[in-house]
């Protein structure tokens, strides 16, 4: 089954254009992500795809609901969590007390497992919470009853590092249990840690849906080479090198040629140094948003409010 | 059902009790004093006769010298017809806006509760402030009352205060309707409170003049506290013209928070 599938969806507010005519599935079991600098529209999307806005036009079903049927969504989202960008709370209860009012809601069943690896404060009042404790609430009430479906916005913007690889780990473990994620993100080092595919949002438009490994692929390695004399240009004239630069002795490029090639060209040279690394992806990325994107591609967490 | 109703009303306990502990103060205060303007042999019936008539008309100045009248207009009027009107709508006005604007609605919407429902049950916990004071004030005005050795009618009393939860409610409706109209919290908070106020005024303003007509849009037309406490005389139509007001302005605000974009 498809666990979210998009037509065609559109949403404009007046002259905006927040979302242009975007069209893809999220097949169950997978782990879908949602990647676009800030702005791009993805928390749009999600808001449509959870009920929150209606589309000027097209469509989406999330778990077999369609979005334009509030009361088929409203039956559907029993089986969804989610995770805002920036989780706000009531600052004068507890942890607890917020937890027992979502369980109230929708169940619980995972509540005292899922804060083993997620441990806010439960008695101290929210207002007292850190930003990485808000954010670890925020985790707990998105998986606690067992959802099908989990919508995530932005989910570890916030979290310690320590925390945030034990929240991938705990989202990978779940989609292998059958859990779909859908996940948003500007964080390219993220997606590619987590998901299993990948949509390209920028501007509205989805400009590119494709695995990860094959975006990976497509953006070729990163090479270094060290050598015993100084480099010249001439040596590194042959196909599949990209953003050549030199330094003295030795070479920084991206290759996305034969490796046969590469190793032939290397061959007339005195290589003291070799590594052949993983791209970044924010290099992969730059491809498709060119070099004005790349101030909103950002590793570290922004400002949240909670 | 019911969840929501009741861990909003909760959050509110503390609230309420310090504002019953207050008007409850308040009140006692007001009866206490009463019997020294009694005494003062000044004539304040007199007085009161010669204010203008937009005055008399706002606050319901009638028989200042027995503690039902007196109660009436310095408590009654003022506190409940007023301020607690304003509150009301105040508070409403945040209901909905507030949570939109700060994000915590999000957490709710997600869940499996519809939007009608949500609407219906934030609406009840806007009403725990209204019962509670409701319940709890009256006694104190009543035992303030035997206190120095009046009397007044336990049932027009308990008449006062049960009628004024269907004007109470009409100004939870004004202030959710803003609510769900704005996207900020703190606006619609303030046109809540402006409305509310104009609606008070309209009834003053107009007595005596060509607009009087205009007064029946006011819901202080349709409760009066002095009427039930000094005439004990009810006005059973004006309450349920009240709930009906409440009830119409509720479904448009529900028609409208359906369609909204949150």
């Amino acid at each position: 089954m498809t666990a979210i599938d998009v037509q065609g969806l559109t949403k404009t507010y007046g002259e905006t254009v927040a979302n242009d005519d975007l069209s893809f599935a999220v097949e169950d079991g997978e782990i879908f992500g949602f990647l676009g600098p800030n702005g791009a529209g993805k928390t749009t999307c999600i808001r449509m795809l959870m009920g929150f806005q209606s589309p000027t036009d097209g469509t989406a079903t999330v778990l077999g609901a369609d979005v334009r049927d509030a009361e088929a969504l409203r039956e559907a989202r029993a089986d969804v969590g989610y995770l805002p960008a920036h989780p706000s709370f009531d600052g004068d209860v507890t942890g607890g007390a917020f937890l027992d009012f979502q369980a109230d809601l929708k169940g619980d069943a995972r509540r005292a497992e899922l804060l083993e690896l997620f441990d806010p404060p439960l008695d101290r009042k929210i207002r007292e919470y850190s930003t990485g404790n808000a954010q670890m609430l925020a985790i707990v009430q998105a998986f606690m009853h067992d959802p099908d479906l989990v919508v995530m916005d932005e989910p570890t913007s916030g979290l310690d590092p320590l925390k945030q690889e034990r929240f991938n780990e705990f989202v990978r473990e779940e989609r292998d249990r059958g859990l779909t994620v859908f996940f948003s993100s500007h964080v390219l080092a993220e997606v590619r840690r987590i998901c299993d595919r990948v949509g390209i949002i920028r501007d509205g438009h989805l400009v590119a849906l494709e695995d990860v490994a094959d975006l990976l692929g497509r953006g070729g390695k990163r090479v270094r080479v060290q050598t015993a004399e100084r480099v010249d240009p001439q040596d590194f004239a042959f196909e599949g090198v990209l953003d050549l630069s030199l330094h003295g002795d030795s070479a920084h490029f991206t290759f996305a040629g034969d490796y046969d090639d590469l190793v032939d060209h290397l061959d007339d040279l005195t290589v003291v140094d070799l590594t052949v690394d993983e791209p970044p992806l924010e290099d992969v990325f730059m491809h498709f948003y060119g070099d004005s994107a790349s101030s909103t591609i950002d590793t570290a967490s922004e400002e949240r409010r909670v | 059902m019911f969840e929501i109703t009741r861990y909003e009303s909760r959050r509110q306990v503390r609230g309420t009790l310090t504002m019953a502990v207050g008007l409850g103060a308040f009140a006692a205060l007001i009866v206490g004093i009463f019997p020294s303007i009694e005494a003062s042999g000044v004539d304040f019936q007199d007085y009161i006769e010669s204010l203008p008539e937009a005055f008399q008309a706002s606050f319901g100045v009638e028989s200042f010298g027995t503690i039902e009248g007196f109660l009436a207009v310095e408590f009654y009027q003022f506190v409940w017809v007023l301020l607690l009107a304003l509150y009301v709508a105040y508070a409403a006005g945040d209901a909905v806006a507030g949570d939109v604007e700060s994000g915590k609605l999000d957490l709710l919407l997600a869940t499996s509760v519809s939007r009608s429902r949500l609407l219906v049950e934030r609406f009840l916990a806007l009403m725990t402030p209204v019962v509670v004071l409701n319940l709890l004030v009256p006694l104190v005005v009543f035992g303030s009352v035997l206190a120095i050795g009046e009397s007044l009618d336990p049932a027009s009393l308990a008449l006062v205060h049960l009628l004024s939860v269907p004007y109470l409610f009409v100004a939870a409706n004004v202030g959710l309707l803003c609510s769900v109209v704005f996207s900020r919290g703190d606006v619609a908070q303030r046109v809540a409170i402006a409305a509310v106020f104009m609606l008070f005024v309209l009834e003053s303003v107009t007595a005596g003049t060509n607009f009087e007509w205009l007064a029946s849009l006011s819901p202080t037309r349709y409760y009066d506290p002095t009427e039930i406490l000094v005439e004990e005389s009810v006005d059973v139509a004006g309450a349920v013209v009240l709930l009906a007001a409440g009830l119409g302005l509720f479904a448009v605000t529900r028609g409208l928070f359906l369609r909204r974009d949150v």
